[in-house]
């Protein structure tokens, strides 16, 4: 039973890497941005609820109203920098590589480098639980594992049937002839790095509802967020939450049968198969998209 | 040229360098400054190593702190917990973080898809799965940390910083010296023309992956040997501590900074980075050492991609004024900060100088042209053969090619003998560049055979086949555009069929460039010079490998009248010197007038074959040409 408690409460920790992973996947994706500062918001998002909630009792997940709004605009912002000098898809590492660690250091002069987490009194969900049957689960994983689930299947949608999802398509397959027909590739790279922007600032708070906050945290999700995005395919939003849940059920699985220090061990051992024998990720998408 | 005097400098760095322990006692400065410039010298070596790897042949990487850890924990559990000879363990830390090097290589470059993201991703992953190793095996770490007591060391060299500033100052300059000797041989030159373009250096005849596992194998060496030195000096090592994100975020921002594509580049970065980290941990300002970073490296790739080296070289003399004069003004007066500042202050005022405007433009002007015009072409060693066909060098059996369910080519039976010049023609989406690229390795036939001279060639790596004596073209040029036009044709030259040394090759290169007529563009790059001469320059670098067969792939594409005429006179040179050649291209006026046969694909089969004029007359090759419709019309 601890088993199937660990794979379950994994692949729900794994969501929240999954939302982590959805907005650097789509701008890497359709955009041809490896966007390091996508850390960058997750951090600001997740210090932003926490300012919020400890200063005006705000319930944390409503402090949403400001940082996803705030968030748009950074994302936004940033990718008219990266549009502004026509950063190429490698450099766009090294630059937002420079963003992240501003912002880190930033963070921590502001906030000081201490863990500090939301006190229970602003925050009420961090010391609920659920129980199912014999299994139990903190509401904040659980939380996590709805918000990023709806997002996912949300961003599908947009993605399958509207008109700016048709044409964020267009735009990723080829810029140019998108541009051609009449896609202002100036605006849509700004909406879409806006809406990648939005789910960092979710993703932020839901880490702040269960977690400590410390400056140093986007270089411990780094790694694991980056093996989401390969595993899920690049660019390939269901695939991300696949992914996410997958990786989440193996690192708990193998905390409690192995050992926790040998999680990391799995999960990159797997990633590098993939980038060796499926570069295109676990979950292939469908054609005629 | 300034660039040789390199060695002079280094050779001056190293003596300096070496008499700086002694002249401690002499002149008793502060420890501080030793343990400063062991700083700079460590990560000169780590900067170096990771240049050498992900600056030179242009794949980036993420896995330097993987090299460094290795290092680290081969002192760590050699020397600290088994007390065996910490010389050994430096030995230990660079062999073993060479094997993990090839293992990655291995692993990594064996991908015909391998992409350069994909591998600056794998490499990435790589710190965190050694990290989990280490974490969990009690025999290396097991998570609780290891001590490294202080080495017994020679007496002579006095105090243990003594000691360490001479371990580190042998490992940063061999690093700096190996970067040095590389670029300026044959080693250095295969990578440049692989971060360049892979496919183009492959095809020149360049064995890239034994290049690459070459240059991976030396960034492995050196980030492990100088990892190993560095414990000592830890006391303590830690799993957290080793594999942080701290070694490859610095290693990369220090070779951005000082220029990924200069030997000096990723030292002058170090001394940089590690002069501004260590005023401002000094200052008020320790807050603002990530901020500075950071700011610093966005800023640079934004504006100034090419690195400090770069602006320094355009204007050296002015550079080393500014540095020497602000130096020892500040020096001579005395009366603000220590050393350490007034050197923090030269190094700023160099940069100053170097980013000035004009420097630019200096630097991208380009050299004076050599001495014009050497007339003909002086291949004589090359029999004249033209129009005594005999000997079959090209053939090729039932050739297929399919991409996914699309028949590129069907059943194509090719052959191309001695002193031909057979004109490849039809329609758009024949299969015309797909043969071309069977025919030089780049793709693998779906099946049938290919042999030249007799000798099966299917399955041979392109630079295999290269050196057999198949060179081809590409429809849009692709130079190394970092090298000059020279320098692209020596390349070939090294890597060719009759491998030249660079001196050698440098001074060969003359003769083709004078074979296409470029010989007034020597020294420019290939950026600075228009359609006609980057395609008369891929011919030239493809001669340059000495093929038998020269394969040519819309050398006229994209050409006004005139310049048709000049590269219609240059391929017929080519040809009467004695190079059978496939000659794909549109312009029928061209084809009729150059070719001594014809063979027409359409839709991937085998139209016709045969004399330019018969074969242009066929009524099956007039319908493939001017459409069906067209066809029917007429009948």
């Amino acid at each position: 039973m601890s088993q199937l408690q660990a794979a379950i409460f994994g692949a729900l920790s794994g969501s929240l890497f999954a939302l982590m992973a959805l907005g650097l996947s789509l701008v890497w994706g359709f955009l041809k941005i490896i966007n390091l500062a996508h850390f960058a918001m997750i951090l600001l998002g997740a210090y932003l609820t926490f300012e919020l909630a400890t200063t005006t009792g705000m319930d944390p997940i409503l402090t949403l109203v400001v940082s996803v709004p705030a968030m748009f605009c950074f994302g936004g912002l940033v990718q008219m920098g990266f549009d502004r000098f026509e950063v190429s898809e490698f450099n766009s590492l090294l630059v937002s590589y420079g963003v992240l660690i501003v912002t880190v250091q930033v963070v921590s002069n502001i906030w000081t480098a201490d863990f500090q987490r939301m006190d229970p009194a602003v925050n009420p969900y961090a010391v609920q639980s659920v129980s199912l049957g014999p299994l139990v689960f903190p509401l904040p994983t659980l939380i996590a594992g709805i918000f990023a689930a709806s997002l996912v299947i949300v961003g599908q949608l947009i993605l399958e049937r509207t008109y700016v999802g048709r044409a964020v398509h267009a735009f990723g397959q080829d810029r140019q002839i998108a541009s051609a027909f009449g896609i202002d590739h100036r605006k849509l790279g700004v909406l879409l790095a806006g809406a990648a922007g939005a789910t960092a600032a979710v993703a932020g708070m839901l880490f702040s509802l269960g977690e400590s906050l410390n400056p140093d945290a986007p270089f411990e999700w780094v790694g694991r967020v980056f093996a989401v995005v390969i595993l899920g395919g690049i660019g390939n939003v269901t695939g991300t939450l696949y992914a996410g849940l997958l990786v989440g059920a193996i690192s708990g699985v193998t905390a409690v049968v192995w050992s926790p220090s040998a999680s990391p061990f799995v999960v990159f051992t797997m990633v590098v198969l993939a980038l060796v024998f499926r570069p295109t990720g676990l979950f292939p998408q469908k054609a005629g998209h | 040229m300034a660039r040789d005097r390199g060695w002079i400098g280094l050779l001056a760095t190293a003596v300096a360098l070496a008499v700086v322990p002694f002249l401690q006692e002499a002149l008793d400065f502060a420890s501080f400054y030793l343990v400063f410039l062991s700083g700079i010298l460590f990560w000169t070596a780590q900067a170096t190593s990771w240049n050498i790897l992900s600056g030179y042949s242009g794949y980036f990487s993420f896995g330097q702190g993987a090299f460094y850890g290795v290092g680290v924990y081969s002192m760590a559990v050699l020397f600290g917990r088994h007390e065996v000879d910490w010389l050994v363990a430096i030995v230990a830390g660079g062999v073993l973080s060479m094997l993990l090097a090839l293992a990655i290589g291995t692993i990594a470059f064996r991908l015909r898809s391998l992409r350069g993201e994909i591998f600056a991703l794998l490499t990435l992953a790589v710190p965190f799965i050694l990290a989990a190793v280490v974490r969990l095996s009690d025999t290396i770490d097991g998570g609780q940390g290891i001590v490294v007591p202080v080495p017994a060391f020679p007496e002579a060299l006095g105090s243990f910083q003594s000691f360490f500033f001479v371990c580190s100052a042998v490992v940063g300059i061999a690093a700096v010296a190996i970067a040095y000797v590389m670029a300026r041989t044959r080693y250095g030159w295969a990578l440049f023309a692989i971060r360049d373009d892979e496919v183009v250096a492959e095809g020149l005849g360049v064995p890239t992956f034994r290049h690459k596992m070459i240059a991976i194998a030396t960034t492995g060496l050196i980030g492990g040997a100088s990892g190993a030195i560095l414990a000592l000096n830890l006391g303590f090592v830690s799993v957290e501590g080793t594999f942080s994100l701290r070694v490859p975020l610095f290693v990369i921002v220090m070779s951005v900074l000082g220029g990924r594509n200069h030997w000096a580049g990723p030292m002058v970065g170090a001394v940089y980075i590690h002069t501004l980290q260590n005023r401002l941990a000094d200052s008020a300002y320790a807050g603002w050492s990530l901020i500075a970073l950071g700011v610093i490296l966005v800023l640079l790739v934004l504006l100034a991609p090419e690195g400090l080296m770069a602006r320094f070289s355009a204007r050296p003399r002015t550079v080393v004024a500014a540095f020497v004069a602000t130096l020892l003004a500040l020096g001579l007066w005395g009366g603000w900060g220590e050393p350490v500042d007034w050197l923090a202050a030269a190094l700023a005022a160099a940069a100053v100088v170097g980013f000035l405007p004009g420097a630019r433009r200096a630097a991208l002007r380009p050299r004076p042209a050599d001495e014009v015009g050497e007339a003909e072409p002086a291949l004589t060693d090359e029999p004249m053969t033209a129009g005594v066909a005999s000997r079959t060098l090209v053939a090729t059996g039932d050739l297929t090619k399919a991409f996914g369910g699309v028949g590129a080519l069907r059943g194509v039976s090719l052959t191309v003998s001695e002193g031909e010049l057979v004109g490849l023609v039809g329609p758009n989406g024949s299969g015309k560049t797909t043969l071309v690229n069977l025919i030089s390795g780049a793709f693998a036939p779906t099946s049938g055979t290919i042999t030249f001279n007799g000798a099966d060639v299917v399955g041979l790596p392109p630079h295999r086949i290269a050196h057999l004596g198949i060179a081809r073209t590409y429809q849009i040029p692709r130079p190394f555009h970092t090298l000059t036009v020279k320098d692209n044709v020596a390349v070939a030259l090294v890597f060719g069929r009759r491998p030249h040394s660079l001196r050698e090759a440098r001074r060969a290169a003359d003769e083709y460039l004078a074979l296409v007529g470029l010989s007034h563009l020597t020294h420019q790059l290939p950026g600075q010079v228009n359609l006609h001469e980057r395609q008369l320059l891929e011919m030239a670098r493809a001669m340059a490998t000495r093929p038998e067969v020269l394969l040519l792939d819309e050398a006229l594409a994209g050409l006004n009248p005139v310049e048709v005429d000049n590269a219609v006179a240059v391929v017929r040179r080519i040809h009467e010197s004695g190079v059978a050649i496939v000659f794909v291209e549109h312009l029928l006026r061209v084809v009729r007038q150059l070719a001594t046969r014809i063979v027409v694909l359409d839709q991937g089969v085998q139209l016709a074959g045969g004399d330019p004029e018969i074969v242009m007359s066929d009524p099956a090759v007039i319908s493939a040409y001017l459409g069906r419709e067209g066809h029917a019309r007429s009948d």
